[in-house]
């Protein structure tokens, strides 16, 4: 059975299907197509507005991009800067190498504190090392918080977009959630009455239970602060009332000063939701004495950054606030939602972020995922040339392409190989224009047009027609119109 | 198992191999820093009536309620506001003068002030209101800076009490974001930016307002700045009237887009 | 002014009444084209599908061919981006410096149709009569990387008669992408459906465009499902005069 409108999907990259069989699921679920078309369309609109409105909205961006890609030049100093102003005011800073080492850092974390509950902020970065199943394995019972996520909880569905995960699922679906859950039975589907239901649900959930983990939008290095942006106030609840808090963050979020944050802040919340500021900003160092956790840990993750890193073309990925502006302005996020992406991180930001996790062994359809339009590149507030990033990521896949065997058999690669071959030579190219003249022929009907073709061809021709070749080229026709000129 | 030493060494001798053209010592960084773009607006160009009129239309947007009062004005104006919320167990931080508690206290019954001395949260979430000042308004945006001094009280006493009224002073009102950060002199050890009620859009874009957060902002505006006490002083000006005073000049740029009712 | 007309691999094969309209529409300027007879593709297809190799050898080709060229005009703004921003950094790999440097040399000479016509030719109105209703494609390549933003409203104003219809979403893919529209075959329909639906609302007689791929996708569907509406590539319009007859234009259109 599934929940909420929600077909069953995996968002590990190791298991999930290729992109354009998973993206076909969605493609079929109108419901679904509805809900992500409608929830795009109403961030797209107050994005818009606030960005006409914003006259220096193009120095920010570049600004923005400015300080990013000096703070992953110099990531090394400006954690380590990070990490002794954290400790100096009482934090706790850990490093993980990978996915397994912080699970295991966060749940020593926990048991040291006898945890058996823990309540959540909403974090991408948690979700990318899978920490919440590994912690329910380990007999922690973890609460997220963020409305959206309680969704996702209750309902057991996946995230289907990095700001607003639930996007996809419409509010008599969260009704029934929440009225199966809960043990609502006269819920009505109105959003104001299913946010009461969550805020009760949750509020002794924050007054008792004494850990809490979040996420980090930034890490300032002059001064060890960590900023969390939100919206609800889960992440204040969160960030202050626990005994223990514990920020999972990757290493690239950190930012070299505090007077970085006016230009971050002033992009971040325009390009995410649409506001001129998001309703909260948190920020803190390490401990302060009578307010909030007495005790701070900061898990500062790697899993595959560094090696991103060390590459030209697609370093620039790591610039990432994660703000969704990407997948909120992208023709292809807009049919098939966020799961098709298979992973955590779905969208165009997905498509390059996710094979780099993986190292290229695995998601490599989603550099393919995408038709170039360069929607994304123009709105991203950091400058991410993704479609830069994507051509290099399908260059790779390309070249493990060469090495296997099954190559032979892949009509797609076989075509542009011979492609290349005919392109090289005008002989060659008119000699297969001439072939493919006479080969099509069988194909075109009298109106000269082809309806139907055959193999790769019928990707086409599914849904497209295809005019059939006209009896000249017009090098062809170049050649009379040349003679005719003298 | 988890060996942190070696993975703090593991993963910051990856970075510094896959970084090679970084700095090479703090000056240089520090030069490399510098001469980064910055070509944004930096100061806003409206004029103080302006720039207060815009922080007040912002927070109205974000259906906060705002009244204007005079220094003197403050106590009054805040035993108004208390008496019209209608709530009676009120927290104040730990900094707060007793001129805001002690007129209310006089002139409502049944009010009731604790001031938070390290209060319990239960003792908090009892409360059914909490006043504080504020570090800064930013009329770009509406948002209201609170840096937790003891005038604006732990994080948790303005988190808790469904009710919240903020006293800004139009003297810290800001019209950029980049201005306030030019304000700070070092970077604050906490730090809260408030903009408009908590909220949420997750179910269909609808938004709500209040999840967990305060559900009701209540700002009192201290009308600190010059032109407005001169004004207000004359015979002929009171505080219905007093706008068409002012030397208003809001850049339409603002107004041009209100935020579309969802 | 002299120029290379440079058809590309699919006008050539698939539409060569698109090189016929802008051969007849430069020389009525005033313009000597001259067309390389050895000339074949950019090398687009294979760059966007991860094919860099052979994209290389394509892209060197084409530097070799009018690296002598006064200037060279292209009527598809999918292949000048090409050349414009994947050029750089396939020499960079794959290249060597005299290459690196040929190409330097010649890239600022290298004009999509409508930037010829109003940077290099400044002219608006290039005597064009099309008394039909209209909607523009505005292209991604088009419109995002070589950023021609007013330029083809600026001739399409200029022309007789032509009434131009207004598009919701003007600047959205219509979901072509090379191979894409292979590879992801469903996906690419969804995006063709949802763009149509704009095109279709304009109520317009002809879809126009500067870049034929998008008009190939386009009207492919369009003929699929009787929509009613053509696709015609921008230079057949501004090619088109008044003392056309029915005839050409129907040839033109098709």
């Amino acid at each position: 059975m599934t929940h909420a409108g929600s077909e069953r999907v995996s968002l590990d990259p190791r298991f999930a299907p290729p992109f354009p069989e998973a993206a076909l699921i969605m493609l079929r679920n109108p419901q679904l197509r509805k809900n992500v078309g409608h929830a795009i369309d109403v961030i797209q609109t107050k994005r818009g507005k606030l960005v006409v409105e914003k006259t220096d909205w193009q120095e920010l961006r570049s600004a923005a991009s400015a300080i990013r890609v000096h703070a992953l030049e110099n990531l090394g100093v400006y954690l380590e800067e990070f990490e002794a102003r954290c400790t100096a005011a009482g934090g706790h800073v850990h490093w993980a190498a990978d996915a397994a080492e912080a699970r295991q850092i966060i749940l020593d974390l926990l048991r040291e504190e006898n945890a058996s509950e823990v309540i959540k902020i909403k974090t991408m970065t948690s979700a990318e090392i899978q920490l919440n199943p590994f912690l329910q394995a380990a007999g922690v019972n973890v609460y997220e918080t963020d409305l959206a996520e309680i969704i996702l909880q209750l309902g057991e569905g996946e995230p289907s977009h990095i700001v607003v995960p639930a996007l996809h699922i419409n509010r008599s679906q969260v009704r029934e959630i929440f009225a199966r859950t809960m043990g609502l039975k006269n819920l009505s589907d109105d959003p104001k009455e299913l946010t009461n239901a969550a805020r009760t649900y949750l509020r002794q959930k924050f007054l008792t239970v004494p850990t809490a983990i979040s996420g980090a939008n930034f890490l300032i290095a002059e001064s060890g602060t960590v900023s969390v942006v939100e919206s609800e106030g889960n992440g204040r609840m969160c960030l202050t009332l626990p005994r223990t808090l514990i920020s999972l963050v990757g290493i690239e979020k950190v930012l070299p000063r505090f007077q970085d944050l006016e230009v971050m802040l002033q992009l971040l919340a325009r390009s995410a939701t649409g506001e001129r500021m998001n309703p909260y900003t948190s920020l803190w160092t390490g401990v302060s004495p009578g307010d909030g956790p007495q005790k701070f840990h900061v898990v500062l993750l790697d899993n595959g950054r560094s090696r991103i890193l060390a590459k030209t073309k697609e370093r620039q990925t790591l610039k990432c606030i994660r703000c969704a502006a990407c997948m909120n302005t992208c023709p292809v996020y807009r049919q098939t939602g966020g799961h098709a992406y298979g992973s955590v991180y779905p969208g165009p930001i997905g498509a390059i972020l996710t094979p780099q996790l993986m190292q290229m062994k695995y998601a490599q359809t989603l550099p393919y995922a995408s038709s170039l339009c360069g929607a994304c590149y123009e709105v991203c507030p950091v400058k991410i040339n993704i479609p830069e990033v994507l051509l290099e990521l399908r260059s790779q896949v390309v070249n493990q392409e060469r090495k296997q065997a099954g190559r032979f058999f892949d009509l797609m690669y076989l075509g542009l190989r011979i492609a290349n071959l005919i392109f090289a030579t005008a002989w060659g190219f008119h000699a297969a224009q001439r072939m493919g003249r006479i080969g099509l022929r069988f194909f075109t009907s009298k109106d000269g047009w082809i309806h139907s073709l055959p193999s790769l061809g019928a990707k086409w021709t599914q849904t497209r027609d295809l005019r059939g070749l006209p009896k000249q080229t017009f090098h062809q026709w170049w050649a009379t119109h040349a003679k005719e000129e003298k | 198992m988890n060996q942190p030493v070696e993975s703090r060494q593991l993963t910051l001798d990856r970075i510094r191999a896959a970084t090679p053209s970084a700095a090479q010592d703090a000056s240089l960084l520090a030069d490399a820093y510098a001469a980064l773009p910055r070509a944004y607006i930096r100061r806003g160009d409206l004029s103080a009536q302006a720039r207060i009129e815009l922080m007040i239309h912002r927070l109205r947007e974000y259906d906060a309620e705002v009244v204007e009062c005079t220094p003197e004005e403050l106590a009054d104006a805040l035993a108004t506001q208390l008496a019209a919320s209608g709530r009676h167990r009120f927290v104040a931080p730990s900094g707060a003068p007793p001129e805001w508690l002690v007129t209310s206290a006089y002139k409502i019954k049944g009010l009731e002030w604790t001031i938070d001395h390290g209060l319990d949260i239960d003792e908090i979430e009892k409360a059914e209101g909490v006043v504080t000042a504020a570090t800064c308004g930013i009329a770009d945006s509406g948002t209201i800076v609170l840096h937790h001094s003891a005038t604006e009280g732990r994080r948790v006493l303005t988190l808790l009490p469904d009710w919240y009224l903020c006293i800004l002073r139009a003297s810290q009102i800001v019209e950029t974001l980049p201005e306030y950060f030019s304000r700070c002199q070092q970077p604050p050890v906490l730090a809260t930016y408030i903009s408009g009620p908590s909220a949420t859009a997750d179910i269909e874009m609808t938004r709500i307002k209040g999840v967990h957060g305060p559900r009701i902002l209540v700002v009192i505006l201290v009308r600190d700045d010059p032109e407005y006490i001169n004004l207000i002083h004359r015979p002929d000006v009171n505080v219905a009237n007093i706008s068409k005073y002012l030397d208003l000049d809001l850049d339409l740029r603002f107004t041009a887009s209100v935020k579309p009712k969802l | 002014m002299r120029a290379s007309l440079f058809i590309t691999c699919y006008n050539d094969t698939l539409f060569p009444e698109i090189g016929r309209a802008v051969v007849r529409l430069l020389e009525r300027l005033g313009v000597t084209l001259d067309f390389h007879p050895r000339q074949t593709c950019c090398g687009q297809m294979h760059a966007n599908t991860g094919f860099r190799g052979e994209a290389f050898s394509q892209a060197k080709r084409f530097v070799r061919l009018y690296q002598d060229s006064e200037n060279v005009v292209i009527p598809s703004s999918s292949c000048v981006a090409m050349i414009r921003d994947q050029y750089p950094g396939i020499f960079a790999e794959l290249g060597n410096e005299s290459l690196h440097k040929d190409f330097a040399a010649l890239v600022p000479r290298v004009y999509e149709l409508s930037e010829f016509l109003i940077d290099k030719l400044g002219v608006e109105d290039v005597g064009a009569t099309f008394t039909h209703r209209v909607v523009y494609h505005a292209s991604c390549h088009g419109v995002r990387a070589l950023q021609l933003g007013e330029r083809p409203y600026k001739l399409m104003a200029k022309v007789r008669g032509l009434d131009l219809a207004t598009m919701a979403n003007v600047d959205r893919c219509c979901g072509f992408g090379g191979t894409f529209s292979v590879k992801n075959a469903e996906v690419s329909s969804a995006m063709l459906t949802a763009k149509l639906q704009d095109v279709l609302a304009t109520k317009a007689e002809y879809c126009t465009a500067l870049d034929n791929s998008c008009l190939m996708h386009l009207g492919g569907a369009m003929h699929r499902e009787y929509a009613g509406m053509k696709t015609i590539h921008l230079a057949q319009i501004l090619a088109s005069t008044e003392a056309d007859s029915e005839d050409n234009r129907t040839e033109a259109a098709q």
